[in-house]
């Protein structure tokens, strides 16, 4: 975890609304094409696997960087990376229920693509990072159990 | 209409629906955060517990006339714009003291004072009692009409 490379918060919400794109046609997929429902929830567990791993060569970034932020001004303040890594870290863990429950359980498909899309629209058009905001509560049911 | 058709309604309705449910969590989210409400009681801050470092020294007196406590994390995407302001209104007031704790490591804390999410701001008394507490981003103005009812100017 590097502290020292900050990043212009626009970035993160431009792939958060791809992201809810995505998932919002898995989501709509889910319950009359399943198999492509599946694709899609997969490739989103690879986006935010990528992301974590080595973000600066994700296609969200390079996107912002060729298509959008030529556009944009100069941004009023960077931001710390490390929320927006755990709330990657959380998109993960829903793509991760999607893709092993799917195999299982088809209704699981919709429910993990269903719980990206709210995510990734809240932190999109809202400013709202779900992940980050349920961190301590997660920690502290953690604690008292 | 044919049952193909009513099923493809069906899906194109659920997932309206949940455009709406993530539009309304928004709405309500942007509503209610950051509001605040009054304490009573006499809940105090003990400077000692929490271990406060403000520019390399420990805190272990309260502002003059209030404190304003700001409860971040590691993981807290809007800490550091509240972190910013709550700066510059400890500059602007005089008798007004500013500390940050961050509770990444100290959950105990979070417990302690019912914290279920960052940022998370106390108003203090001078006897560092809470006073006001506010969860979220604070709405423009909240925290200095809680100041100007402790006589901070």
């Amino acid at each position: 975890m590097t502290t020292s490379k900050h990043v212009d918060p626009r970035g993160p919400r431009f792939g958060a609304a791809i992201t809810s794109a995505l998932s919002l046609i898995a989501f709509y997929l889910s319950l009359t094409n399943q198999s492509l429902a599946y694709a899609i929830v997969v490739a989103l567990g690879v986006l935010f696997t990528w992301s974590l791993i080595s973000p600066s060569t994700h296609p969200y970034g390079w996107a912002f960087a060729k298509l959008v932020r030529p556009n944009l001004a100069a941004p009023k303040e960077l931001e710390d990376p490390r929320p927006l890594k755990f709330a990657q870290q959380v998109g993960l863990a829903f793509a991760l229920l999607g893709i092993v429950g799917g195999i299982f359980s088809a209704p699981l498909v919709a429910v993990s693509a269903a719980f990206i899309f709210i995510a990734a629209f809240l932190n999109a058009f809202f400013g709202l990072c779900l992940g980050c905001q349920l961190y301590l509560l997660i920690r502290r049911v953690g604690i008292i159990r | 209409m044919s049952p193909t058709l009513s099923y493809v309604d069906s899906t194109i309705a659920l997932s309206i629906a949940l455009i709406l449910l993530a539009t309304l969590t928004g709405i309500g989210y942007r509503f209610f955060q950051g509001r605040g409400h009054s304490v009573s009681g006499a809940q105090c801050i003990e400077l000692e517990k929490l271990n406060i470092l403000k520019n390399g020294e420990e805190v272990t007196e309260f502002g003059k006339e209030a404190t304003v406590v700001l409860f971040s994390t590691e993981y807290c995407g809007q800490c550091p714009a509240v972190r910013r302001s709550l700066s510059k209104l400890e500059y602007r007031k005089g008798g007004l003291l500013f500390i940050e704790a961050d509770i990444t490591h100290r959950i105990d804390l979070a417990a302690h004072f019912n914290i279920s999410q960052t940022p998370t701001v106390f108003v203090l008394n001078p006897a560092g009692e809470i006073r006001f507490r506010i969860g979220g981003v604070p709405k423009p103005r909240t925290i200095e009409t809680e100041l100007e009812k402790l006589g901070v100017k």
